[in-house]
């Protein structure tokens, strides 16, 4: 059982002695404020846009001069790579700073960087699921240790590491630091990405698009197609980095409302048996500030309540 | 009982035992971790501009160190040479180019679908002798390129052999 799992369990169970029953601790209006419209309309976008892709991709463009039909996984293979690598790997390596940086540190912050995350980690499975779908029938190979490749599983490691810190029982501003920190050092390894083709010799293509001279070579519908499966899969990113950031607020403020609340009816409990407020501990085991932060404030955060 | 492990004491501690102390040592911490980040750059700039990780080397490159290559095994990358392809009894034969270097390459097994003359390919293999120019290879990788031209059965070549 996690930490959380612990507290709000207690939680729950201190107010479940009090009233007979628990009050829900998310409210309709929270449920109202992280549902905004435009998550909807994006998800809805995300998802005309793949379907287009997909028809375009299957049916409308032509086959390559030397990669026939194989050439179609092109319109699924970059953009899934572009999301993993630059939007949320870079979206969490952006929040991770902005986390560190004393002015505009919030949890905020952290829970985004957690979001972006989790959605980068299954992207980055996909981008190496997809490329060896494609490496199989035009290079002959399933796998092979070049840099590109190499890099990139890496990369996919390297963020698995970061999941399971956030795993690690800790208070929410030290958990919050510390992974800030390993997305930023785990983000290093972005750029080696992108330029392992360009410093090395490697078996993986360079960069169609953003390649050193910037002046692609794909033709006509087949690079319309290609930009239709960037924004689609952009779009996707957007939703799912959204929905993911609501259910980690949630969560956050589950565990938060019941632990001050259940912390807050202990205390009333003590007080009106005329005895010091302990949470049940005995006195010794609560420092004196603990005590006073949260007296008279019962929606006062845990993250308050420890500062 | 649980409510004290989620009070994380570790956290009052720190402010409460070290009040005045509390910025320093975690700017130092910064600064270090910055530094151990930009010194990680450098290496892998400088290592990016060695050739160590490199995947391959090509015809001319291999050629040109072909005493310290031997007959160790490497993977070798070059054009297929348009109408040097031989099937034969255990395999394909051809010759693969770069930089007007030529390598002829013996290969035993089936070649991979899109293997056809005028596309880069890597070869595992070995050189035959240091002196030798035939390379025996065991596998064929194609190296496609990054460009994609839509299939068509009336396209003209422009003289350097390029499509657009």
């Amino acid at each position: 059982m996690s930490m959380t799992e612990e507290v709000s369990a207690v939680a729950m169970k201190a107010m479940k002695d009090h009233q007979g029953e628990p009050r829900p601790v998310i409210d309709d209006e929270l449920h109202r404020r992280l549902r905004p419209r435009w998550v909807r309309v994006t998800g809805v976008a995300g998802l005309l846009g793949l379907t287009a892709t997909v028809v375009l991709g299957l049916w409308v463009t032509p086959p390559d001069e030397t990669q026939g039909n194989l050439v179609r996984l092109v319109y699924l293979h970059p953009p899934v790579a572009w999301v993993a690598l630059y939007l949320a790997f870079g979206l969490a390596a952006l929040s991770s700073l902005l986390y560190l940086w004393r002015r505009t540190r919030s949890l905020f912050w952290d829970r985004l960087a957690a979001a972006s995350v989790e959605v980068g980690v299954v992207f980055n499975a996909l981008t190496l699921a997809t490329g060896m779908l494609w490496g199989r029938p035009t290079w002959g190979v399933w796998w092979t240790w070049d840099a590109r490749l190499t890099s990139t599983a890496l990369l996919l490691v390297l963020f698995l590491g970061y999941l399971a810190l956030r795993r690690v029982p800790a208070a929410p501003e030290v958990r919050a630091r510390r992974c800030a920190v390993a997305a930023i050092v785990a983000f290093v390894d972005v750029p080696i990405v992108h330029f392992s083709v360009v410093w090395w010799q490697t078996l993986h293509q360079g960069a169609t698009v953003l390649n050193p001279d910037l002046s692609p070579t794909i033709h006509g519908s087949m690079a319309w197609t290609l930009l239709l499966g960037f924004l689609a899969m952009t779009a996707v990113f957007v939703w799912m980095v959204s929905i993911r950031y609501r259910i980690e607020t949630l969560a956050d403020e589950a565990v938060t409302r019941s632990l001050a609340t259940a912390l807050a009816e202990r205390w009333a409990e003590d007080e009106a048996s005329g005895t010091a407020p302990t949470f049940g501990l005995g006195a010794s085991s609560v420092p004196e500030e603990v005590v006073s932060a949260t007296r008279g404030d019962p929606q006062m955060s845990v993250g308050e309540i420890v500062r | 009982m649980a409510v004290s492990v989620s009070v994380p004491s570790e956290v009052v501690t720190d402010r409460a035992g070290a009040p005045r102390r509390g910025r320093r040592p975690g700017r130092a911490r910064l600064i270090a971790v910055a530094l151990i980040l930009v010194a990680a750059l450098i290496f892998l700039l400088v290592e990016g501009l060695g050739s160590s990780l490199d995947y391959f080397d090509t015809v001319a490159q291999a050629l040109a160190h072909k005493q310290t290559i031997g007959t160790s095994t490497i993977r070798l990358e070059g054009v297929v040479v348009r109408g040097s392809v031989e099937h034969t009894a255990t395999g394909t034969d051809f010759v693969i180019s770069s930089n007007d270097r030529h390598v002829r390459v013996d290969n035993t097994g089936d070649p991979p679908q899109l293997f056809q003359p005028g596309i880069p390919v890597v070869v595992v293999g070995h050189f035959v002798s240091a002196s030798s120019d035939r390379f025996l290879s065991n596998q064929i990788m194609v190296k496609h390129s990054a460009d994609y031209i839509a299939a068509h059965p009336n396209r003209v070549r422009a003289p350097n052999g390029s499509t657009r």
